[in-house]
């Protein structure tokens, strides 16, 4: 067994991590005297997974939008007993969540833990899919979307990645529709489950005040013995996406008190992982911060013009096959802001940035990123997102530090673009 | 065991430190409190402070060097904001960063204190009074948030329901405020009441993370404040009983319908009978365990969310639900079905054991988070209320069947609330 430890003195922390026989990557960050206790089994599978060549066979298969996220809520079925309530005994809440790239199944607990984690292996590891218990989470489903559907948050993010892309499967909302997931049948379920829930394709993260021997005694004895190790790499299909946004403008009206608005700038340097990938995400996030953010004139002045308000901020998200910088916020103005946003790039573009608040935003993430440590549901989520990126949190801080004026400068010059971006804007009904 | 308040000092009229010393974090967190009653003609003016504040000090004198300064301070995050405590409205200054080891830079932390300082005491002033500008500005900003209380529907549906069941009470009073009264609100009313807020209102000052008797001695120095007059900021009153029951439909164009059910359980926190009713709303609304989750989710899938809540300082419990509109009726019956249950003691050990697991759960979570940990404190600072987390578990653990009972019966149905959608 290939035990392995990664250290990190700046933040004081470390990881432990070892791979068990079915090829499932297992990985500890210990808390000592942190009363909680979170685990995550994750897959990497998510929405945008939605074509590809099924575990044993030849022809590629395109499955009813939301499947991800349905098999995610039918997973907590079980022949016998209730999954809530096994870990509601331990005194463990458990939960789980899909989004476009993974699928996790958590719980967090203060006593009970490594019962708790035996539960969690063994009911991921086990799939009970009847028709009858597949046509009742339908109702619950629905409800579930019907609630984003009254979320003007939620919508006006989705239509701009459905303005941005033409072809790429990050357009497709999360949960699916009411309709797509009548579609859903207990076979599908299952292809989906034996392809994309192999322990190649997982990862156990664990955090909080836990011995790592004890993990891997319940590893052993819990998971499933009789999986093949030696499977091929999925084969995922997304379709060609043109460089080019698909629309200018989105509009959609929903009960809000004042339009909300996304620009969406479309990414065309995709193609990277790992390092480079995150390397050219905290570049880019880097660079919105100094855009953009609260200690920027450019905020200062929309929001004294009483353009935006402490809404307003930029995020980028990238991933392998695609990635957009998102800037959002409220305003009873959605066209201006964008005017004056594209005045600025113009602007800056041919001024150049400013060393002096790259060093100031650099010295803030910094700090926030240390203060993060101090809370488990942060250590958990990043340290599995980058996990699927391949890359270990634990090295964030060093690569944050290693971020050069010259990244962000360059990074400036090729991502903001005036034919690359997409407004989305709610407005009132 | 679980982090207990190691000092306690009264350090001026009406002024307190708590000091919490702990080694588990990377940062250390000062929070600063201070209390009011919740009243009508004032709460728009207090919503108001806290985003003027924002906007300069004198050292500092627009929202830029503000964020500036935190950044230096290596991103010290800074929060200030106003709250709905039961019937007190309280203002909270937060301010949180790295400590000196990580940042290699050990005696900076006095700097976060006179930021804390600056922000409190010596705001942006023209002519002995706000700027104008920026309380202009600023109220503008509220009147968004003030009407942006439709945007998130779950939440609007609790609040119209606490707004309609507790109508006579000041509970129902929305802690933004209310546009029509922006109006006769100017820079120099608006500074006469932050000058009485800072001369009257209890205040208590939380310190956790490590510190030494040089910092203690800073915060005391920097924090006490001559004043006169504290004002007595008046415990809650509980209705017994229900006068009138009420139904209350509202129309959206909104796809999924919001059912908020409000009850009066006449229990106050002071009452032994307290941790019974966490118990039992814990059982009934609580988790994916609880009664409601089981039948209106599980079995009937009518709903994606369920639950019920205790509001603690006012007694009252709320159950909300989003479901489709012609669900409604269903979801009555079923839910008056299940609270029959719990008055009847339909109900097992079990459910008992994982009700009160989960609510010690989240006690014992409360010492992961200096944040947490101060409004824990706060809490029992309110409701003059001296247990430790640990005794406040030991409680909760020794509550029993009867007593569970005996705390759901005295639940009573005043209010239901539905947010629809009248063409669907």
């Amino acid at each position: 067994m290939d035990k392995k430890i990664y250290k990190n003195q700046k933040i004081d922390e470390e990881m432990f991590f070892y791979e068990s026989e079915s090829g499932l990557r297992v990985y500890l960050v210990p808390k000592k005297g942190y009363m909680k206790k979170h685990a995550v089994f994750a897959t990497k599978y998510g929405s945008n997974d939605n074509k590809f060549i099924p575990i044993g066979k030849k022809e590629m298969i395109e499955v009813p939008e939301g499947i991800a996220h349905f098999l995610e809520h039918k997973l907590f079925e079980e022949p016998d007993e209730n999954i809530f309530d096994q870990f509601s005994k331990f005194g463990a809440s458990v939960n789980a969540y899909t989004n476009f790239n993974q699928t996790a199944y958590l719980f967090s607990c203060t006593d009970n833990f490594y019962e708790s984690l035996e539960l969690l292996i063994k009911f991921v590891q086990n799939p009970y899919f009847t028709d009858e218990n597949v046509d009742k989470e339908k109702g619950i489903i629905a409800q579930e979307i019907k609630m984003y559907e009254d979320s003007p948050g939620w919508k006006v993010f989705f239509n701009c990645l459905t303005g941005m892309y033409h072809n790429h499967p990050v357009k497709i909302d999360i949960a699916g529709t009411v309709e797509s997931i009548q579609k859903i049948d207990k076979e599908t379920l299952y292809t989906c489950y034996n392809t994309f829930y192999h322990p190649k394709n997982m990862v156990l993260f664990l955090v909080g005040d836990i011995s790592f021997d004890e993990v891997i005694k319940v590893v052993e004895k819990s998971e499933k013995k009789d999986i093949k190790n030696n499977i091929e790499e999925i084969t995922r299909i997304y379709s060609e996406e043109p460089r080019e946004i698909k629309e200018k403008y989105i509009e959609e009206n929903l009960v809000t008190s004042i339009p909300i608005f996304t620009i969406g700038f479309k990414d065309d340097d995709v193609g990277l992982d790992g390092k480079k990938l995150v390397k050219k995400e905290i570049a880019t996030n880097i660079l919105l911060d100094m855009l953009f953010g609260r200690s920027s004139k450019f905020y200062q002045e929309l929001y004294n013009e009483g353009l935006v308000d402490s809404s307003f901020g930029g995020q980028y998200i990238g991933h392998k096959s695609y990635g957009h910088s998102i800037i959002a916020g409220q305003s009873y103005k959605p066209e201006i802001v964008l005017e004056k946003t594209n005045l600025y790039l113009e602007n800056m573009r041919n001024k150049g940035l400013n060393k002096e608040d790259f060093e100031r935003i650099k010295k803030k993430n910094i700090g926030s990123n240390i203060m993060g440590f101090n809370s488990i549901d942060f250590i958990a989520n990043n340290f599995i997102n980058y996990l699927f990126l391949d890359f270990s949190f634990i090295d964030y801080i060093d690569l944050y530090d290693s971020i050069s004026f010259d990244d962000i400068s360059n990074r400036f010059n090729n991502h903001y673009r005036k034919d690359n971006y997409t407004l989305s804007v709610v407005k009132p009904v | 065991m679980l982090a207990p308040i190691n000092e306690r000092m009264n350090i001026g009229k009406g002024i307190n430190l708590n000091l919490i010393k702990t080694n588990k974090f990377k940062s250390n967190l000062v929070s600063l409190y201070m209390e009011m009653p919740l009243d009508k003609d004032d709460v728009t003016k207090n919503a108001l402070i806290p985003l003027v504040l924002k906007r300069g000090t004198n050292k500092y004198t627009t929202n830029l060097d503000i964020e500036r300064k935190l950044e230096e301070l290596y991103g010290a995050e800074f929060s200030l904001n106003i709250n709905k405590k039961g019937e007190r409205h309280v203002l909270r200054f937060t301010i949180e960063s790295p400590k000196g080891i990580y940042v290699e830079d050990e005696k900076y932390f006095y700097d976060v204190i006179d930021f804390l300082k600056e922000i409190v005491f010596n705001p942006y002033l023209e002519e002995n009074s706000f700027s104008k500008k920026y309380v202009e500005q600023e109220k503008e900003n509220l009147k968004k948030i003030i009407e942006g209380k439709i945007n998130d529907k779950r939440s609007y549906a609790i609040t119209r329901c606490i707004e309609e069941m507790c109508k006579n009470e000041k509970f129902s009073i929305y802690e933004y405020g209310y546009v029509e009264d922006l109006d006769s609100i100017n820079n120099q009313n608006l500074y006469s009441r932050y000058e009485y807020i800072l001369n009257t209102s209890p205040i208590e000052i939380f310190f956790i993370g490590d510190y030494d008797d040089n910092i203690v001695e800073y915060m005391e120095d920097t924090f006490r404040i001559d004043r006169e007059n504290i004002v007595d900021v008046p415990r809650e009153k509980i209705i017994n009983g229900v006068q009138t029951k009420n139904m209350v439909r509202e129309d959206m164009s909104i796809s999924q319908g919001k059912l908020v059910m409000g009850y009066r359980t006449s229990i106050p926190y002071e009452d032994d009978l307290y941790n019974a009713l966490l118990v039992a709303s814990e059982i009934l609304g609580g988790g994916p365990n609880s009664k409601l989750f089981r039948t209106v989710r599980e079995k009937e899938s009518l709903a994606y969310y369920i639950g019920s809540m205790v509001y603690k300082y006012k007694s009252i419990m709320l159950i909300d639900a989003g479901i489709d509109f012609d669900k409604y009726e269903k979801t009555l019956e079923i839910t008056r079905g299940q609270i029959d249950e719990l008055k009847n003691g339909v109900f097992t050990d079990e459910d008992i054991e994982i009700a009160k697991k989960s609510i010690v759960t989240s006690l014992k979570s409360v010492t992961d988070s200096n944040y947490l940990i101060s409004e824990f404190f706060l809490s029992q600072i309110l409701s003059n209320d001296n247990s430790t987390i640990d005794e406040t578990i030991e409680s909760i653990l020794n509550v029993n069947k009867e007593e569970i009972i005996e705390a759901s019966n005295k639940i009573n149905i005043d209010t239901i609330y539905f947010l629809r959608n009248e063409n669907l």
